[in-house]
């Protein structure tokens, strides 16, 4: 009966699992739930992360549109569906992945001396991929703009970042009395790669002239901003393998953050907990290259001059106009902030009812339901969810947290 | 038993559902933009076609053309209409001839424009679409210069007073196919 639990048991966690890694925020049976509150009500003497297995986890999401839109086998042509997508979408939405690999952790409860503190530690492997539909340079590719006379196109809906990076970090938690547990976690991040162009702005235009066929305007302030790939865009002779090992273990682009946390308890079978994670930054200034495109062009076509021979060289002219210039300058980069909340009511006496030999008097409560609130910075406006879930203790070591979002 | 009957119900509402996919759709991709751009423009003041008090009977400019250069560009390039409108308020008939020329400045294709002279009322315009496909496109991506030649035939000699002007509008679309 119990392997039957078991594997039923492993079944739904590799589902939630494979939904949204806010699963784990205050599931508190895994000690990793303190990555994402630092202040967790966690107990424990010890704890050691298996290496690369304790904790993996990816997941890729989208708005607006779903993987089965775009590539579903149901004899549908793809560039049908890709305008499908293309026109269904609006350039507030977006597809992000994020995956996350430990690679070690552990911890402990701090001695005699200092009770009811805990010191975790550890390290973990990010990748964190954020982008808008670009919609109009999609329509753009899709249509051209013969059919877009007086539509503005608008630059901005350029919208992307991407990131690998490796994190060190250390956590101290406090149990500051019966109510009240407070965290706090350091943490270095030293990132392997990043491209990210979130402040472009701009616009091209196509309207009917009075003396020109078309007024055509592009005015343009675009900005991509890449560190850690330079080596690998021109002639590399190195191994990227080692590399990517040297960037791992602090030889990338540095950063510092915090993550704060805190689990309060206003009577003892209501829990209040927050956490904001991420609270940090890295200074890009190794193998930096950054392509900027600025500037302002009214595009007339070739205009001959019969008298003075002053006439106009169309490629020049664009490129003296919005030249993509390419810079060495060093850049900052905030870590997407993350803020978690979350409410939980529990219910049902666990203590077995025919006796109580081992002396232990605590309630252990069998049933919770709760809330709990995620939202993360991104480039527009923050990204948020909210998940209610029912949670229940199995058995002792087991435990149960379907949800439903 | 009840338990038991809960976690199934709760394996059922947590089982995702899958269906296939077909990753390799993407190598269908096939993007087919419709550009529209200006060409040229002037507009040549009756009195300009006298230079030191002299009437020009024939003014012209070489211009660079390198559109087609870029061979991903021409390769991607199905179909270009070049469009041309004349509005004529000067009070003589011109000949205009517009050439295609490639490097060595070889006529590869002219195009011809015949405008009549402004009297009174409504300006003459003239108006041309020129379809480059096939053989023809195949001529205009040869080409890396346009030269314009307007050619005044006789008629009531021009002065520094002279009003009205011979204007040109032209746009293209270009017809693209990328895959």
């Amino acid at each position: 009966m119990r392997k039957v639990y078991l594997i039923i048991v492993l079944i739904i966690a590799l589902n939630c699992f494979s939904q949204n890694k806010q699963i784990l925020y205050n599931f508190t049976s895994v000690p990793q739930s303190m990555l994402s509150n630092p202040g967790s009500d966690v107990s424990y003497n010890w704890f050691v992360g298996v290496p690369l297995v304790s904790g993996l986890s990816a997941n890729v999401g989208s708005t607006g549109f779903s993987v089965y839109d775009l590539f579903a086998d149901n004899g549908v042509d793809f560039n049908t569906k890709l305008r499908n997508v293309v026109f269904s979408t609006s350039r507030n939405d977006k597809v992000s992945m994020n995956q996350q690999l430990e690679i070690f952790s552990g911890g402990f409860k701090l001695g005699d001396w200092q009770e009811n503190a805990y010191i975790s530690f550890g390290m973990y492997q990010e990748a964190d991929v954020l982008t808008y539909v670009p919609k109009d340079y999609a329509i753009l590719a899709l249509d051209g703009n013969q059919n877009y006379l007086g539509k503005v196109f608008d630059m901005g809906d350029l919208n992307a970042r991407a990131e690998m990076l490796s994190v060190f970090h250390v956590g101290y938690h406090k149990r500051v009395n019966e109510k009240l547990i407070l965290g706090a976690r350091g943490k270095i991040y030293s990132s392997i790669f990043n491209i990210s162009s979130t402040k472009n702005s701009g616009y091209f235009y196509t309207i009917l002239g009075t003396d020109s066929v078309y007024d055509q305007v592009i005015s343009a302030n675009a900005l991509v901003n890449t560190s850690g790939l330079t080596n690998y865009i021109e002639n590399y002779s190195g191994n990227a393998g080692s590399d990517i090992v040297k960037k791992t273990l602090l030889g990338g682009n540095l950063g510092l953050g915090l993550d704060l946390g805190l689990t309060y308890y206003p009577k003892e079978n209501l829990q209040i907990t927050a956490s904001l994670i991420d609270i940090g930054f890295i200074s890009h200034t190794k193998e930096v290259e950054s392509y900027s495109y600025k500037g302002y062009y009214n595009y007339v076509g070739l205009t001959p001059d019969f008298i003075l021979g002053n006439s106009n060289d169309l490629l020049e002219e664009f490129n003296d106009a919005i030249p993509l210039d390419t810079l060495n300058t060093k850049y900052k980069t905030w870590r997407p902030l993350k803020f978690n909340s979350s409410i939980q009511y529990s219910f049902g006496d666990g203590r077995d009812s025919d006796c109580n030999c081992t002396g232990g008097n605590e309630i252990k409560y069998t049933n919770s339901v709760g809330a709990q609130l995620f939202v993360m910075s991104a480039p527009r406006s923050p990204l948020a969810a909210i998940t209610g879930y029912y949670r229940r203790q199995l058995f002792d070591s087991l435990e149960l947290k379907p949800r439903i979002q | 038993m009840n338990k038991l009957l809960g976690i199934f119900i709760l394996i059922l509402f947590s089982t995702s559902c899958s269906s296939d996919l077909d990753f390799d759709q993407a190598n269908d991709l096939k993007l087919e933009p419709v550009v529209i751009a200006n060409l040229a423009f002037f507009d040549m003041k009756a009195n300009q076609f006298i230079v030191g008090g002299v009437e020009q009977p024939l003014v012209g400019d070489i211009m660079d053309f390198k559109v087609f250069e870029d061979e991903d560009f021409a390769d991607s390039t199905t179909r270009a209409d070049f469009f041309f409108e004349f509005t004529n308020t000067v009070n003589r008939a011109f000949i205009i001839n517009l050439y295609l020329l490639d490097d060595n400045n070889t006529r590869l294709y002219a195009i011809p424009f015949s405008v009549n002279a402004y009297t009174v009322g409504a300006p003459i315009m003239v108006s041309k679409t020129e379809i480059f496909e096939n053989a023809k496109l195949d001529i205009l991506k040869k080409t890396t210069k346009i030269a314009f030649a307007v050619a005044l035939l006789p008629g009531p000699p021009l002065n520094s007073n002279s009003t009205g002007s011979l204007k040109l509008r032209s746009s293209a679309t270009l017809y693209l196919v990328f895959q």
